[in-house]
């Protein structure tokens, strides 16, 4: 098959899965009765409460990028280039709210503050009752965000530190100490990244329906799902989540303008390793007490009220009688959604490495976009587009679901092989093409297997995100389909929350095992070798 | 005749020429050395041949045939039936010496009985059949080298472009592979085509040499001829 | 080692891609059940569950919750008009189950096992058939010693500032609303909503956490469902249930069945009347009377868990829920503007 063709494939394999749902979505929402009208538009605007919830989605994701950003830059430069002891083991404890649901480290804050939490016990009900107030709203909100997006600042702060030439911060060093050197150098060298990541930071705050709903704190996700479920009107509904769509595509395009050009490629700097660690001396002792403490806070202690919440083998055994094949469900439909983003995604992310199209450009902004949109849209959109007779063998079958992960979470596995390809040279390729290997051959036996360990680092990182995926799924699956994290969210209606917290507890094990059995797969390799 | 021709190519990049009006010719079987300074076009001549970049004016003929002309490629790099030996090597990491030499014979679907008679002889030329399994990370520059060398050769191509490659050598080996490189020439007869911006390398390997500077070519002759010129 | 990972992922795929197949492909079509639920899925399960072992129909559900406002299961019949996927729809109010009636959504069915189901709580049409019932009660506390009576509480002066009621945008507050509209008509009603508010209620978000505002002694009653009383009551916290309104010129406590609804084009019918004999039988009322959930029986002569008043115990408000329904829908705008949205 030509090459280009094959490439307009997949470009139209993503735009029907991830685009067309959304212009669809659109298309209905200006179609009153037949005609075009912007009826719906309208009698949204016109509303006051949607200005309240556009100023509290605003307040949220503000508040949450400014705390992540704060704590996490000086977080991922203590990880990357200090001689801070157990940065590793920090940074792994660190990342695991990031691959959670969200709402399950709400669950755990809930079993921790809650009115009748474990505070209440150890201490006293009047105090809970303040800190189940402070937990249901803003701050609650707040807080459990922060923990679950701190990670996307510490792990890029990390990746980007990476990058620099370990020459220049010497230079430097040369005339100043170390917190000179970061404030002239080092931080404005990873500035346009770090803005990178906490633009990201912004728009996953505000695509988030979780945690608010669980919280009671009103934001506009939750109206769009408010609108389409409490009054079966997805015109309405549409209307709802367009200012959503809009803010999120008014960011990108910013984002897109000012800071692409200067961070698009990560390469590692030569020598980017052996780069000089900055020596803590004797406020060593100070920083590991206050990293200590605020994993204690932020992860361990919540993590410990759950299991301390089911600690009991009859609770479990429920709790796998009630979601033991939703759970099976979820691992099987996360490894086949992680296999099916790793190609569509490691096909997307050559087209866009080699430029095969002009329009490479579009294609990644696109596949951005639908990440940082809200998985309530997609679903919407995909209900409508493929629920038709003619295709019920999407629709009534899982493979909606796997449509789901694939239009929600490309850019995952797309961005992780560019910037694995940035690191292969073009003559490796070029050298499979004199030997007379058609493009098919050249990418299946030199390029992809070249890039083995992004693509491995990809499959891991899709099988997380569709394993924790609530928003799309819940939308779309199939009677008797539903995954884990769906099955804890309905049987939290009335569910008892010692069953609530040992599911989340199995939900956690879940997601953590593949990555403990990957990661250690990884070193035995690098002991054996 | 000629087995190569370039006919007034010339290539751009954002608006500013890389090269201009370009035109040469290569016997088969001949040497020829293209030698100049850094950024004056001689590898973007290597690629143009190759097929990874199309000319934006002009043509480039192989044996007769036009592969590329104005802008696009008529013949893409895999069907060119040439051996390159790439500056950095291009070595396929992943893949054992034997792999890297049976890729191209596999892609060319070449049967697995005569793959078998193939390899170990051309590595026997380059004297590196016993590292048959190693994968090139274990060997050496100069071996390196070699095993590049025996992948390009192992298609029996008609033409062989060589960028830089022995830039990376100290002095000894350099001399040393250049030897190896004429004795595989007299013996095999490819059309040889030599990027270089070293003089001495140069003068060794081609009968016939390229001058470019800024993109075009600034003089054209025998070795003996342009040696006597910087002289 | 090199293809070890590779093997371990093509290993994943084929079980993932077996599992896809004999999942979707399960029995065939004879065997299977579709139904989307509305009930919380704590109590809804394990019935059925056990429909799934007394007659071998495998059920296939889709759940949502009212709690959280993400009431998909409704929407997907909506959405999935033209093409249904659904057999049964399983209601949690008839509010619903009139709404899907009017968008022509559901069939009508009579189960033969309905006839001892009182007939103020099934549609005439046969469109819907109700079964084990919420009440509409007042939780309160304790501590205070006069009790409310009726919902008129929520306007007189002794209780300012003490009462709680949810937000009546979601749920069976909602239902209450209607229910009082077409009752009593649309200006009493609308101005006993501002009597509500003047006299400094809170609004809570949800029935959950108002009986929780009166558990803790916030406040000193609220208007829940008797389950969420049922449920603090039965986790030892200071509240008792008072049925409103049970006086000789009073209108009754407002009872909220679950319902059956027959979906119009179903693609298992068979099954699906099956499914619906089940859920109105009984036994089905009593495993629910005995839930957590403690849900009315409306069939006479199924036993009660002790703090249950049976149906014919209570004076129950007389409406029509197809007009209610209508009525809902109606005064949406009000309820916007009343609670300031």
């Amino acid at each position: 098959m030509n090459k280009k063709v094959f490439f307009i494939f997949v470009v139209i394999c993503f735009v029907v899965i991830g685009i067309l749902p959304i212009l669809f979505m659109l298309a209905k929402s200006v179609n009153v009765d037949g005609r075009f009208s912007l009826y719906f538009y309208k009698n949204f605007m016109n509303s006051s409460r949607e200005w309240t919830l556009i100023r509290n989605s605003f307040t949220l994701s503000f508040l949450t990028t400014l705390f992540t950003t704060i704590i996490g830059l000086p977080l991922g430069i203590l990880f990357a280039k200090t001689d801070l002891p157990f940065k590793k083991l920090f940074t792994v404890l660190f990342t695991i709210p990031l691959l959670i649901p969200p709402y399950i480290t709400a669950i755990s804050w809930f079993d921790l503050l809650g009115r009748e939490g474990l505070l209440s016990k150890i201490l006293n009900p009047a105090t809970a009752e303040i800190t189940s107030k402070w937990l249901f709203g803003l701050p609650g909100c707040v807080l459990i965000l922060f923990s679950t997006f701190l990670p996307v600042i510490i792990l890029l702060t990390i990746t980007f530190l990476k990058t620099i030439n370990p020459r220049l911060e010497e230079a430097g060093k040369l005339v100043s100490g170390w917190p000179g050197v970061l404030k002239g150098i080092t931080i404005p060298l990873i500035m346009p990244g770090l803005l990178l990541a906490s633009i990201l930071v912004f728009l996953l705050t505000l695509g988030e329906f979780g945690v608010p709903t669980f919280l009671r704190y009103d934001v506009f996700p939750v109206e769009s799902f408010t609108q389409f479920s409490a009054f079966y009107n997805f015109g309405a509904a549409t209307a709802a989540a367009a200012p959503l769509v809009i803010i999120t595509f008014i960011v990108l395009v910013i984002e897109r303008i000012f800071l692409r050009e200067k961070t698009y490629q990560l390469h590692p700097a030569v020598g980017g390793d052996k780069s000089s660690k900055i020596n803590l001396g004797a406020y060593r002792k100070w920083f590991l007490i206050i990293v200590i403490l605020l994993c204690f806070c932020i992860i361990i202690l919540p993590f410990f009220v759950l299991l301390f919440h089911s600690l009991s083998v009859d609770v479990y055994k429920e709790a796998l009688s009630r979601a033991g094949d939703s759970l099976f469900r979820s691992v099987a439909y996360a490894a086949v959604g992680a296999s099916a983003l790793s190609v569509l995604g490691f096909f997307l992310g050559y087209l866009i490495h080699s430029k095969t199209f002009r329009f490479w450009r579009a294609v990644d902004s696109l596949t951005i976009f639908l990440f940082a949109l809200s998985g309530t849209i997609i679903g919407i959109g995909l209900i409508n587009l493929w629920n038709r007779s003619a295709t019920n063998f999407i629709y009534a079958t899982p493979l909606i679901i796997i449509f789901g992960y694939l239009a929600q979470y490309t850019a995952l596995t797309s961005r992780i092989t560019v910037s694995t390809l940035a690191q292969i040279p073009s003559s490796m390729e070029e050298a499979a093409q004199v030997s007379g290997a058609k493009w098919m051959r050249r990418i299946t036996l030199i390029t992809a297997p070249m890039a083995k360990r992004g693509l491995i680092a990809g499959w891991l990182v899709g099988y997380i995100f569709c394993l924790r995926d609530m928003g799309v799924t819940m939308l779309v699956y199939p009677p008797g389909h539903d995954t884990l994290p769906v099955r804890i969210f309905t049987l939290m209606a009335n569910g008892s929350t010692e069953l609530i917290a040992a599911l989340c507890v199995i939900m956690i094990i879940a997601t953590l095992l593949p990555l403990g059995i990957g990661g250690i797969l990884f070193k035995l390799r690098g002991f054996l070798k | 005749m000629s087995i190569i021709e370039f006919k007034n190519v010339s290539k751009y990049y954002n608006d500013t020429p890389v090269i201009q009006n370009f035109s040469m010719k290569m016997d088969s079987g001949e040497r020829v050395a293209i030698l100049g300074p850094s950024g004056c076009g001689k590898t973007t001549v290597l690629r143009l041949l190759a097929g990874f970049t199309s000319p934006d004016s002009g043509e480039i003929i192989i044996n007769n045939q036009i592969v590329a002309a104005e802008g696009k490629i008529i013949k893409e790099p895999e069907e060119r039936n040439l051996g390159m030996v790439f500056q950095d090597l291009a070595l396929w990491p992943h893949l054992s010496v034997k792999g890297n030499l049976e890729f191209g014979l596999r892609a060319k679907r070449v049967q697995k009985i005569k793959r078998e008679k193939y390899i170990p002889e051309m590595l026997k030329l380059m004297q590196m059949e016993k590292s048959i399994h190693a994968k090139p990370a274990e060997l050496s520059g100069g071996q390196q080298q070699r095993v590049a060398l025996a992948r390009a050769l192992i298609l029996h191509p008609e033409i062989l472009i060589m960028d830089e490659p022995l830039s990376s050598l100290d002095q000894d080996l350099n001399v040393q592979l250049r030897k190896e490189i004429l004795k595989l020439h007299n013996k095999i007869g490819f059309a040889l085509l030599y990027v270089t911006h070293d003089r001495e390398e140069a003068f060794d390997i081609g009968s016939r040499i390229i001058v470019m500077k800024d993109g075009k070519v600034e003089r054209i002759g025998s070795s003996e001829e342009i040696k006597k010129h910087f002289d | 080692m090199k293809n070890f990972i590779y093997i371990i992922i093509a290993i994943c795929i084929i079980i993932a891609g077996i599992f896809f197949w004999s999942k979707t492909n399960e029995g065939g079509k004879s065997s299977v059940v579709v139904v989307y639920v509305s009930e919380d899925q704590v109590f809804s399960e394990p019935v059925l569950k056990a429909f799934e072992k007394a007659t071998g129909i495998k059920v296939k559900a889709v759940y949502d919750t009212e709690e959280s406002k993400s009431t998909g299961a409704m929407n997907r019949l909506i959405a999935e008009k033209n093409n249904p996927q659904a057999d049964v729809y399983w209601a949690n109010e008839p509010i619903r189950a009139e709404v899907l009636k009017q968008r022509g959504i559901s069939a009508p069915y009579f189960s033969p096992v309905a006839e001892g189901i009182p007939k103020n709580f099934k549609d005439p049409k046969g469109y819907w058939t109700g079964f084990s019932a919420r009440a509409r009660v007042f939780v309160v506390n304790k501590n205070v010693e006069k009790k409310p009576t009726s919902v008129i509480a929520y306007t007189e002066p002794q209780w300012k500032g003490k009462a709680v009621i949810a937000n009546p945008l979601f749920g069976t507050t909602t239902t209450q609303m209607a229910a009082l509209f077409s009752i009593w008509g649309d200006k009493r009603a609308e101005d006993f909503m501002n009597e509500i508010k003047n006299n400094k209620t809170k609004i809570s978000s949800s029935n959950g956490e108002s009986a929780d505002l009166v558990a803790s002694g916030e406040f000193d009653f609220s208007l829940v469902d008797s389950d969420d009383a049922i449920n603090r009551s039965r986790q030892g916290k200071p509240v008792e249930m008072v049925y409103p309104d049970q006086g000789i010129n009073e209108i009754g406590c407002l009872i909220v069945p679950n319902a059956t609804v027959f979906i119009n084009g179903a693609p298992h019918s068979a099954n699906a009347k099956k499914l619906i004999d089940y859920l109105l039988s009984k036994e089905t009322e009593k495993k629910l009377a005995f839930a957590d959930c403690a849900q009315i029986p409306l069939h006479s002569g199924v036993d009660t868990p002790p703090e249950l008043k049976r149906i014919n115990q209570l004076k129950t408000m007389k409406i029509n829920y197809g007009e209610v329904a209508r009525k809902l829908q109606e005064i949406q705008p009000i309820l916007k503007n009343w609670v300031g949205y």
